[in-house]
């Protein structure tokens, strides 16, 4: 009788030592030390391949290297600003101070970069804020409007993302910024002094503008190149990267030259404030400069590297009219994107938001 | 009278004209459509998924055991899955037993709150632990992911516990502890081993509505993506979708076999 | 009864810590934050200051509030439409396939297990215009171009919702006429009523609340739905929901999504209660 009544309390206390014992055996797998180090990079789609980092890869073949992925600088921003674990991250020019204002990132000493070099001053200089040295530069390339030769005249000017004879198929950047610059472009506004009536006007078109799209498209390769290809758009707001994935795949597509001039933009990398591993950071953004790297990004992507060596090689023909390398009307009319203030970010991306909601 | 009823036939009350089997099965093809073109997909040696089919091959299904991050997603969503389904289960089961077999003074406000994150949008749950994460300082990760599934999943646990528990006798437990068990041990060997199927169809309801949330797991994982989350982030990558689908319909394979493995245990347990 | 009562206290504290800490306080942080007045995501070493600014952007910009009706109405229509289908099939198996009725359900449940994106990519394969549906209704000749509303439309976010929602809206109502006792419809055939009236007089009054239960399962979560639209709605299927994804990532503002949150919140709440009510009144009617 009183067998039974034995004090059973060990046996639930064992068997939750066991359970215990077992989950952190299983995390433990995960973060005990003799594990391969780890570098998280906070990316844009499509970067994480190993092409653009192989020489970091080389030189490091026992580091882990995890991606975390953003959709747009604002998006990119957010995680920063959220607590991401990124040590490394990857934005485009005109947010260069944010990060510096809020103490996200971390300085950088070019000295201990080995192909800094190569890269031309006023690349290196687009890294730097009231002086210092923040951001190495990468890729860079254009905005423009990519359009289906066998549907679409010869485009000549921004503002055939609003013309209605392509409604239905018609697809811009989900971007708020993205929009206010195009429409600058077009009524000649200057971008960094929009007035709240130039914006009350832009907002407007842009909602005009709404239902002539098939959607709005925020990754590249998700939701512009695959309808691109297929025919489905035929008029977009777009980088290099789907002209020549369209191109490879015999779609008739060309890259227009707007009169108003391409946008051009440079990407810029930079070491988080809280980065567990500094020194792999920069070692990381130093073979980012490194040649088969940059070159890879050149010959796979058709986005210029900041190299100047690698970009005086360039013979392939293809490559030099994707990057109108050799056009020298084309740089001249190009417009370099400025830096904004946050509240001019603020005051896009909730008329943006607004043209949405619409 | 009565023989008359039966005698008009089968399980219902007479037969209707309306065609319910017809229904049932036109709704069923409906569902498993998009699923079968999947699965067919899956063997195409086209990455373009066109009609027809071009050849056939089992590439994809080799890929995927090639692809570490795909394989190290779906690992992750199975530690969530497991952390979650673990963690729901158990506060439910301590819901149902209080609820049913305790008067006490937050009694209804229990049952209502373990039934509410049903009724509040995956967004906002989504993005207010996305806020309570950062208001305290914890990086997101899959441990984040689990709180939040455990939530999610509580509800489910709950409903199907609460059902199994208020059929249970009483009586049985009043035996146990009549002959000198604790409550602890009474519902150790009493109620646990009578709920066990239910407590396996818990386990297993909440483990399948946390393998395959992506709305929540959005806004809590950190640098190690679940399994939903990966394969919303390769959409982009069209030529990757037959890999996605191959390994989608290894992982529903599994899932259905968990399922009818636990149904014939439940089963025989009886 | 010996210890009896101490269990309680393993058993109900527990639950109720938990969803205090992860499911109560988040949300009551989500009001505290709808009450800020900054823009952008939120530095919680600031100062906390009080403001209604963002309610009042809300309530102010007629795009919002018509996006929150127009979302209300899709998830409206989904639940409606889900909750409809899925009672033929909750009758089958509760009054059709008696011994195999868990074979059947199972049947049903299965497509659960599948991922949702890629049930969703499946039904975005379909849909588009070089898809299926459209190759099929060519091929039938009943359109002769392809029709480009199937895809990245509203219509295409709802469908994809019922669709999905299906499986899951058949369980309540099943469930609720698992419980009706068969002696009732006898009693009433008994009496005389045919099988119709039966029907709408025994089953579907008993069977009610799973219905409702179904809808309001459907409805609720369908308000803030933000990925199906993102990945079949194009520009007119965007829904509230995306807003607030946006304002916790690309257009961070943490404040005004904060404040988005507890308006949907709000608004869906009223309706339920309001819809509540007056199905209570009219059961009392008839």
């Amino acid at each position: 009788m009183l067998a039974r009544t034995r004090p059973s309390h060990r046996r639930p206390a064992a068997i939750a030592a066991a359970v215990g014992a077992t989950i952190l055996l299983l995390s433990a797998c995960n973060l005990i030390g003799g594990e391969p180090q780890e570098l998280t990079v906070l990316e844009w789609g499509g970067y994480e391949i190993e092409d653009f980092w192989t020489d970091f890869q080389e030189a490091n073949p026992e580091v882990a290297v995890e991606f975390e992925f953003g959709t747009s600088d604002a998006d990119i921003l957010g995680l920063m600003q959220a607590g991401s674990p990124a040590d490394v991250f990857h934005f485009y020019t005109g947010w260069q101070e944010f990060y510096v204002d809020e103490g996200l990132v971390a300085e950088i000493d070019t000295s201990k970069l080995t192909n800094w070099d190569a890269v031309p001053a006023e690349m290196q200089a687009l890294g730097q804020v009231d002086g210092k040295q923040y951001y190495i530069p990468w890729d860079w390339g254009y905005s423009s409007i990519l359009y289906n030769t066998d549907e679409v005249p010869e485009v000549t000017s921004w503002d055939v993302l609003f013309n209605e004879d392509y409604a239905g198929h018609v697809s811009m950047w989900d971007d708020g910024p993205g929009a206010v610059t195009v429409s600058s472009y077009i009524h000649g506004y200057d971008e960094t002094a929009v007035t709240d009536e130039q914006l009350a006007d832009i907002e407007a078109e842009w909602t005009a503008q709404k239902p002539l799209n098939i959607h709005y498209w925020d990754s590249e390769y998700e939701n512009l190149c695959p309808e691109v290809i297929s025919g489905d758009i035929w008029v977009a707001y777009a980088w290099q990267g789907c002209f020549s994935a369209a191109l490879a795949e015999g779609v008739p597509v060309a890259y227009a030259n707007p009169e108003e001039g391409r946008n051009s933009w440079v990407g810029l990398y930079g070491i988080s404030a809280d980065a567990d591993s500094p020194e792999l950071a920069l070692e990381f953004l130093d073979m980012k400069l490194a040649e088969l790297t940059c070159e890879n990004l050149v010959t796979q992507y058709y986005y210029g590297c900041p190299r100047t060596d690698v970009m005086e090689g360039i013979t392939d023909e293809f490559i030099i009219e994707v990057l109108s390398i050799d056009d020298p009307t084309v740089l001249e009319r190009t417009n370099f994107t400025p830096i904004i203030t946050a509240e001019q970010r603020d005051a896009w991306t909730q008329m943006w938001t607004r043209v949405k909601a619409n | 009278m009565t023989a008359a009823v039966r005698r008009r036939g089968g399980a219902g009350i007479g037969r209707t004209r309306v065609p319910l089997r017809a229904t049932y099965l036109a709704i069923l093809v409906l569902l498993y459509f998009p699923i079968g073109l999947l699965f067919v997909f899956s063997f195409s040696e086209n990455t373009l998924l066109t009609f027809p089919m071009e050849g056939f091959t089992l590439d994809w299904y080799r890929e995927v055991f090639e692809d570490d991050a795909l394989l190290e997603s779906a690992r992750n969503s199975l530690i969530v899955g497991v952390l979650a389904a673990t963690g729901a289960t158990l506060l439910g089961f301590g819901v149902s037993v209080a609820v049913v077999r305790f008067r006490f003074r937050g009694r209804t406000g229990l049952v209502a709150l373990a039934g509410l994150p049903l009724v509040v949008p995956f967004i906002v749950l989504g993005v207010s632990l996305f806020l309570l994460f950062i208001f305290v300082d914890v990086p997101r990760s899959l441990v984040t992911v689990a709180i939040g599934h455990t939530v999610v999943a509580i509800p489910f646990a709950t409903l199907i516990l609460l059902a199994r528990m208020g059929g249970l006798d009483q009586n049985l437990e009043d035996a146990a502890m009549d002959l000198g068990a604790t409550y602890r041990t009474t519902l150790r060997r009493v109620v646990v081993p009578l709920m066990g199927p239910s407590l396996l169809s818990a386990w297993l309801t909440c483990f399948i509505v946390s393998f395959d949330e992506v709305a929540i797991a959005i806004f809590l994982a950190g640098g190690d993506p679940t399994f939903p989350i990966f394969l919303y982030g390769q959409l982009r990558f069209a030529q990757r979708l037959p890999v996605l689908i191959a390994m989608a319909v290894l992982l529903m394979i599994g899932t259905v076999t968990l399922c009818l493995i636990a149904f014939r245990l439940g089963r025989r347990r009886v | 009864m010996l210890g009896r009562r101490g269990a309680l206290r393993y058993l109900a504290v527990p639950p109720y810590a938990w969803l205090g800490l992860f499911f109560v306080l988040p949300l009551v942080l989500v009001i505290a934050i709808s009450l800020r007045p900054e823009t952008g995501p939120i530095d919680f070493d600031d100062p906390w200051q009080l403001s209604l600014m963002q309610y009042q952007i809300v309530l102010e910009t007629p795009a919002y509030l018509r996006l929150l009706g127009i979302s209300i109405l899709m998830a409206a229509t989904v639940a409606a439409t889900a909750t409809l289908l899925a009672f033929p099939v909750a009758y089958f198996l509760t009054f059709r396939a008696r011994e195999r009725a868990t074979f059947y359900l199972v049947l049903l449940l299965i497509p659960f297990a599948t991922s949702y994106l890629l049930r969703v990519m499946a039904w975005r394969l379909m849909l588009g215009q070089e898809g299926a549906i459209n190759s099929f209704l060519q091929f039938v000749g009943l359109t002769s171009e392809p029709l480009d509303l199937l895809l990245y439309s509203r219509a295409a976010v709802v469908l994809t919702l019922i669709y999905v929602w299906i499986p899951f809206a058949a369980l309540p109502i099943y469930a609720a006429m698992q419980r009706i006792d068969r002696g009732h419809l006898e009693a009433a055939a008994d009496l005389g009523a045919g099988p119709w009236s039966r029907f709408m007089r025994v089953t579907v009054p008993l069977a009610l609340p799973g219905a409702l239960a179904a809808f309001f399962m459907v409805f609720i979560p369908t308000v803030g739905e933000y990925v199906t639209p993102s990945l079949v709605g194009g520009t007119e299927g965007i829904m509230y929901g995306n807003l607030i994804q946006d304002f916790f990532t690309s257009a961070a503002n943490w404040a005004l999504g904060s404040a988005f949150s507890v308006f949907m919140l709000v608004v869906t709440l009223v309706l339920v209660v309001v819809a509540l009510r007056l199905v209570d009144v009219r059961r009392v009617a008839t």
